[in-house]
């Protein structure tokens, strides 16, 4: 099937992520995923003589984050990818891809950042809810490099 | 076991007590580093490295029960201390042997009773403690390597191990264990393999229990440089007067 337009419900999202070996990992156990997408400062720059108030963009910024089942599956659980990585000062890959309608492909949304020796996602936060056996994973940025909207595969 | 479970199969270990018996919930289980970081004038994005990680197990609530020796009100109304923690979160099942583990060392704040009706307890956990052997390593998740249980024999060369990396690392780890209760001395230490078959002790990795009747627990740290080959193992020696032990023992492999 070609890629597709239009709209499309939350089940065709996957989110891939580099493990603490940096293989990208399709990880299983991820019920949502929130902040995907950059948020600018809003900086003012107003004068006296201004008829109004103005602003200017600033710098953006990013935080994702993931919440999922407490998952042990080798190589691809929730836990597994998440416990290795949390603190890790390594650029990861990151991917989320949304499918429209179907398993997504290339040419459909995805968000992420194909990580480099200095840019890319770390995890910074990794906090299990034991009671609901979840848990809840934070990404933020490292490096000068933006992750951004696209159409085709990170690595 | 791998995959999903529920809150059901977690337990509670503190200072050699099984304390899941009289908890109800536990947690959350943080490890949430410090975000140290600033954008550059040219960089397209504010960037950031973590920095120091708080660890906490949170807060355990449980029923206030004075059960002779191992009610929870025995065990924990005194507030202030250390205490030693294992949580062991079984899949699908109690807890069995490559299970993963949070651990550490963490102060207890304080003790409360609480509630209406049923009386019941609520102990909060502070961060990591400072006067813990473990400074070096800033990772609580680990992989229980045997699971509370009995054992009333000095372990065999057999028996296979448990895969905790996939590979040798070169970056030391501790071990944590609750001794719940036994007789005699016992030994317990940890082998490590590279294959799976052909064993040796692990360096430091290992603990004299002059009186197993005695609960107790504690943390042993490896050098933070020391190899630590893929499979581990438990293993106990038996001591002047022993007879049976029973233990958890768990690793966290450094990085």
């Amino acid at each position: 099937m070609t890629a597709q337009t239009g709209r499309t419900v939350e089940k065709w999202t996957t989110f891939k992520i580099d493990d603490s070996g940096d293989t990208l990992r399709t990880v299983t156990g991820v019920k949502s995923i929130n902040g995907v997408g950059l948020t600018y400062d809003e900086m003012d720059v107003t004068a006296l003589a201004d008829a109004l108030k103005n602003v200017l963009p600033g710098h953006p910024d990013l935080s994702i984050t993931v919440v999922g089942k407490f998952d042990t599956t080798a190589l691809t659980g929730f836990h597994t990818v998440f416990s290795g990585i949390n603190g890790v000062n390594t650029p990861l890959s990151l991917d989320i891809q949304i499918g429209m309608r179907h398993a997504w492909e290339s040419g459909e949304p995805q968000f992420g950042i194909t990580s480099s020796a200095t840019s890319g996602m770390i995890c910074t936060s990794y906090v299990v809810d034991v009671n609901a056996s979840e848990a809840t994973a934070t990404l933020k940025v490292m490096g000068p490099t933006a992750p951004a909207w696209g159409t085709l595969v990170e690595t | 076991m791998t995959g999903r479970t529920v809150a059901k199969h977690a337990r509670f270990y503190m200072g050699g007590y099984d304390l899941s018996g009289y908890a109800r919930t536990f947690g959350p289980l943080v490890w949430t580093y410090d975000e140290q970081g600033e954008a550059a004038l040219s960089d397209e994005i504010k960037n950031y490295l973590p920095g120091h990680p708080t660890v906490s197990v949170g807060q355990l609530n449980g029923f206030f029960d004075n059960t002779a020796t191992s009610g929870l009100h025995v065990v924990a109304s005194t507030a202030g201390v250390i205490r030693t923690v294992m949580a062991p979160i079984g899949m699908r099942a109690a807890p069995a042997a490559g299970d993963p583990v949070w651990g550490g060392q963490y102060t207890q704040l304080g003790y409360q009773s609480t509630g209406e009706g049923l009386v019941g307890v609520n102990i909060p956990f502070g961060g990591w403690d400072n006067s813990g052997t473990t400074e070096a390593y800033d990772q609580p998740w680990g992989v229980l390597l045997h699971a509370k249980g009995a054992e009333t024999a000095a372990s065999t060369t057999t028996g296979a191990g448990i895969d905790t990396a996939g590979g040798q690392t070169t970056k030391g780890g501790y071990m944590i264990y609750q001794v719940f209760t036994g007789t005699g001395a016992v030994t317990i230490s940890i082998d490590d393999s590279s294959d799976d078959s052909s064993y040796g002790a692990l360096t430091d990795a290992t603990i004299a229990i002059a009186d197993a009747s005695t609960p107790q627990a504690g943390i042993v740290a490896l050098g933070k440089t020391d190899t630590v080959e893929q499979y581990l193992r438990w293993q106990i020696a038996a001591g002047g007067g022993f007879s049976t032990v029973t233990f958890a023992l768990a690793f966290v492999r450094g990085r």
